[in-house]
């Protein structure tokens, strides 16, 4: 069957490489997941070539609302790097081709992403192997210069001393706007993180967001072949992505185990090593209970799209009915109330 | 939970219809099938206990805040909007006795709050 979006996809990359002849799209399906981007594959032909790609499109409503321009921005900086991530190729802001705006970009094929497969038993080996990968690239991604990268043209750059205040401001607005119920866990770690500040960020650095067991793609031997989903980018305190990737809710039930995969002292050792960065104890437990607070406000933020109308897919409901109770665990247990 | 059961069951089922259609790339069938079974197998966790859970909070919640009463009307709606006022009131409640340093009020506050997750815990959660 062909998918209504196929011509109008060939349609418009006709006219992004115009010298190509013979343009087609096919084999255009929805991947699962992607609940801040429609996410399609397909297959782009021409003649004397071909090209598996990536359609990242924009849904009415997101869970997360985010410039899709900072995120093919963050993609491109990093591109050719030692963090892998496919490369990409047309970004499109307008609604006239394909009704939201999208961005187009390499598929990297062959690998895995999902964390259901990875901590099945079926890779326990490569385990160690996948952390030390993971935590090194996010390493490369904290020693990043912005600056050389191009990317405080599109992100801005807070002071060293306000990252963390900018972070919780905003997060703690989208709970306020969106949160349906009242949550008082989640307010009483936001007057604890107020009360007690974490030191300036050693240094003004990239943070993917949303880094985390699931948003890269891995092959059989535990290496790591792109870093996806870079909608949350910004620049900030390095100890946020740190944060967020050891936050629990991402250990998938492997409690105690950063990312469901090692204990937290060799992912913030192989970060570390590569980071060149310190991660001072008290600083980063800050910024992992600070993630709790993030996560909520996504959680509430996804459920808040589905009840106002603006997206029913359940993909919308269930980060909600299955996360932010886990969240609320989460922060209980770091303020050791749990 | 939020969005509440019954708006997300209705989805459900309008998402089962239009996946009987032969017509639906499998692919996207097959990812909106997965997702209804995880959807329908927490509501079916939170179905039975609810009310009882609701009942529950709200009464320790009331003695926290030194109010009197019992919910007369049972139904989930009703529950449900009782308890996000006494939650509002926790919050404030909680606010003002850490800035006065009564730290028998927070300990209480915090037992109950550790309390009320327990209650509200999803067997397949991650944490």
């Amino acid at each position: 069957m062909t998918h209504s979006l196929e011509e109008r996809l060939a349609a418009y990359i006709a006219r992004k490489m115009p010298e190509a002849r013979g343009i087609s799209v096919s084999g255009l399906e929805r991947i699962s997941g992607g609940a801040s981007r429609e996410t399609y594959r397909f297959r782009l032909a021409w003649d004397g070539g071909e090209r598996p790609l990536i359609l990242r499109r924009d849904p009415p409503a997101s869970l997360i609302e985010t410039e899709r321009r900072v995120e093919f921005a963050a993609y491109r900086a990093f591109h050719g790097s030692a963090v892998p991530v496919p490369e990409m190729l047309w970004l499109e802001e307008e609604d006239d081709a394909l009704d939201h705006p999208f961005f187009i970009a390499e598929e990297l094929t062959g690998h895995q992403a999902s964390p259901q497969v990875l901590l099945s038993g079926l890779y326990d080996a490569v385990l160690p192997r996948v952390a030390e990968r993971k935590w090194t690239i996010l390493g490369e991604i904290a020693k990043a210069d912005p600056v050389a990268l191009g990317l405080t043209e599109v992100m801005p750059p807070p002071a060293l001393d306000a990252c963390w205040r900018r972070e919780l401001d905003h997060w703690e607005a989208l709970i306020d706007r969106d949160a349906v119920e009242p949550m008082p866990v989640t307010r009483a770690a936001i007057r604890w993180l107020r009360a007690n500040p974490p030191p300036p960020a050693q240094k003004l650095a990239v943070v993917h967001g949303d880094y985390r067991t699931g948003n890269f793609l891995f092959d059989e031997a535990g290496d790591i072949h792109g870093v996806l989903d870079w909608e949350m980018a910004h620049l900030g305190d390095p100890l946020e992505d740190l944060g967020w990737s050891l936050q629990p809710v991402w250990c998938f039930g492997r409690e105690g185990m950063a990312g469901g995969l090692v204990p937290p002292e060799q992912a913030i050792a192989a970060w570390e090593r590569a980071s060149g960065l310190k991660a001072d104890p008290a600083a980063l437990h800050w910024w992992t209970l600070f993630n709790c607070v993030k996560g909520q406000g996504i959680w509430v933020g996804s459920a808040k799209a589905f009840i106002s109308g603006g997206n029913r897919s359940p993909i919308m409901v269930y980060p909600a009915w299955w996360l932010i109770n886990a969240q609320d665990r989460a922060m209980l247990k770091l303020m050791g109330r749990l | 939970m939020i969005p509440e059961v019954p708006a997300v069951l209705a989805e459900l089922a309008g998402l089962a219809a239009k996946n009987a259609d032969p017509a639906v790339p499998p692919a996207e069938r097959a990812s909106d099938l997965m997702l209804s079974a995880l959807l329908l197998a927490l509501a079916a966790e939170t179905w039975d206990r609810q009310a009882h859970v609701l009942v529950e909070e709200n009464r320790a919640v009331r003695a926290l805040l030194g109010e009197s009463g019992e919910d007369a009307d049972l139904r989930l709606s009703a529950l449900t909007a009782e308890n996000r006022r006494l939650r509002a009131r926790l919050i404030e409640r909680h606010a003002e006795a850490e800035a006065a340093g009564d730290t028998a009020a927070c300990e209480a506050i915090w037992a109950e709050l550790a309390a009320s997750t327990e209650r509200r815990k999803i067997s397949s959660g991650p944490v």
